[in-house]
């Protein structure tokens, strides 16, 4: 899996992300604001930020634990502004690089540098296996990145997972686990479950008085690997009033039958 | 991994528990026969904000650590115990009649770390108050493992003689400036570790973002990065951004460093509704 993955067509190039690691701890990667990426009020939408800042926290936490590998037990997103046209910079470093467990810290930032939202990330450390990638190549302090040059998305991100939403306004949607989606392990890559969670709370925030709201913060805690699919939400609105609402969001993994991630989402008025 | 120290059981009405009244109770098993444990603690006056209204943000913290950390600890076992590594919470309801149910039980045990979910619920009000997850990384503490009698009990101790202390006073905070708090780690703070219990580091978060801020504190992620072992430990609150409030308050990062020890202990993104 090592040499062939990502596929010509992945959620991983298809962004268009671009990386520059360097010395000291430190990343940074940049992600095109496309409308593909827009949320109701035409700005990236948190779930889009979520997964650069999954990639880029996961490349720099992978970096600090070689040559152990590791695994995202937790990401966090908060968002103070909004971006949409040019592009997103993460700036991402190391906060806490211990035996068992890598924390990583990351500040998102618009085409000017300024700073709109903070995200945090956790892991835990594994001993390498043979099945885990090689990602000294990628570790260059040059700008990389992933994306060929017809790499680009089709469709809205909502489009290009599959994401099926079920009743109006009850935060059920369905997706399925597709090549495009998949991570090194074979599982739905943890930018794209916060997508789907995203769609989700959006969904159920539709359903309630709140008026016009979008996704400000994501609060996930990874559970398992969606492996199998399809995979499936369940909403529970816990607050919701004029121009706020928050959502405790379950994914499960239909196809074995166990809760994979649990989330708080929090949707406030656009932040643009 | 073993653990640099060992652990030391708090008497009842002793240490952060007996501040904020707190009885613990293990109950019957959950799914997977993993532990479920139960709280009751009251919304006490010595716990509420300035104004009366409602119990302290970093108080409801400190519940949902004690009642995830035994619910997280109870799963470990007979393998370790468990030290909290972090916790995401949502304070939903600011306003709090009491008293409050604790409830939490676990999402997944393994061999190095316990998530616990807790929610929090106002009985008096019939509400939903904190909605969280606790993470925890299993430790096998030099002295072996607490020995346990099962169901597991934790009182909350005799009723106080003497009206308890406010937060600030029972942490002995005060300001440094206008973006930090800085309290010293007394003896009674420790946690069964010996460290600084991860309830007072979540009450200093909550205080830091409430001195930069102005509100309650109703989102919290907080990572525990370090142990708090000699203080001062002081908490600074910038807000992110251009500190241009959102709908439901001001996003803030807080970083709460060991002064005496000179490190980084923790890292904080909080939310202070207006």
């Amino acid at each position: 899996m090592a040499t062939t993955y990502p596929p010509d067509r992945h959620l991983l190039r298809d962004l268009r992300l671009s990386f520059e690691h360097q010395a000291a701890g430190t990343s940074r990667a940049w992600m095109p604001v496309v409308p593909e990426l827009a949320a109701a009020d035409g700005a990236a939408r948190a779930g889009a930020l979520a997964t650069l800042v999954d990639v880029i926290g996961g490349g720099l936490a992978a970096q600090t634990a070689q040559p152990d590998w590791i695994a995202t037990a937790d990401l966090t997103l908060h968002l103070a502004g909004a971006v949409s046209s040019g592009s997103v910079e993460a700036r991402a470093r190391v906060a806490h690089a211990g035996r068992t467990t890598v924390v990583i810290e990351v500040t998102l930032h618009d085409g000017e540098g300024a700073e709109i939202g903070l995200a945090t990330m956790s892991f835990a450390r594994l001993p390498r296996r043979d099945s885990n990638p090689d990602i000294s190549a990628s570790m260059t302090s040059s700008t990389s990145s992933m994306a060929l040059p017809e790499s680009r998305l089709q469709g809205s991100l909502i489009d290009e997972l599959g994401i099926v939403v079920g009743a109006y306004g009850q935060g059920t949607v369905e997706a399925p686990i597709c090549e495009w989606s998949r991570n090194s392990l074979g599982a739905m890559q943890g930018g794209a479950v916060a997508i789907v969670i995203d769609a989700a709370a959006q969904d159920a925030a539709a359903g309630t008085r709140a008026g016009p709201v979008v996704v400000t913060d994501l609060q996930l805690t990874y559970l398992a690997l969606a492996r199998v699919g399809p995979i499936r939400t369940r909403v529970d609105v816990l607050d919701a009033r004029p121009g706020v609402v928050v959502a405790r969001v379950e994914l499960a993994d239909a196809g074995v039958g166990r809760v994979t991630t649990v989330g708080r989402v929090v949707l406030t008025t656009s932040l643009q | 991994m073993s653990a640099a120290g060992g652990f030391r059981r708090p008497a009842p009405g002793e240490g952060v528990g007996g501040y904020v009244r707190v009885g613990l109770h293990e109950i019957e098993p959950g799914p997977g026969d993993m532990p479920r444990v139960v709280g009751h603690a009251p919304a006490a006056a010595h716990l509420r904000t300035a104004d009366g209204r409602g119990v302290r943000g970093g108080m409801l913290l400190t519940m949902l650590d004690m009642v995830g950390g035994l619910c997280g600890g109870l799963a470990a076992l007979p393998d370790g115990w468990v030290v909290s590594t972090n916790l995401s919470a949502r304070i939903v309801r600011v306003e709090h009649t009491g008293p409050f149910r604790l409830d939490a039980w676990v999402l997944r045990a393994g061999r190095a770390s316990v998530v616990t979910a807790v929610t929090i619920h106002d009985e008096g009000a019939d509400a939903l108050v904190v909605d969280g997850v606790l993470t925890s990384a299993v430790l096998v503490p030099e002295n072996g493992p607490p020995q346990w009698t099962r169901p597991m009990t934790i009182d909350a101790g005799p009723e106080p003689a003497t009206p308890l202390p406010t937060v600030v006073d029972w942490l002995g905070a005060s300001p440094v400036d206008g973006s930090a708090v800085e309290m010293p780690l007394a003896e009674s703070l420790r946690n069964p570790w010996g460290i600084l219990h991860g309830g007072a580091v979540a009450a200093l978060v909550d205080l830091a973002a409430e001195h930069v801020a102005g509100g309650a504190t109703t989102d919290v992620v907080l990572h525990f990065l370090a142990p708090n072992r000699v203080g001062p430990v002081r908490a600074t609150a910038v807000a992110v951004g251009s500190g241009r409030p959102r709908a439901d308050g001001t996003v803030l990062r807080v970083e709460v460093r060991d002064e005496g020890a000179d490190r980084v202990t923790a890292l904080a993104v909080a939310t202070s509704r207006s």
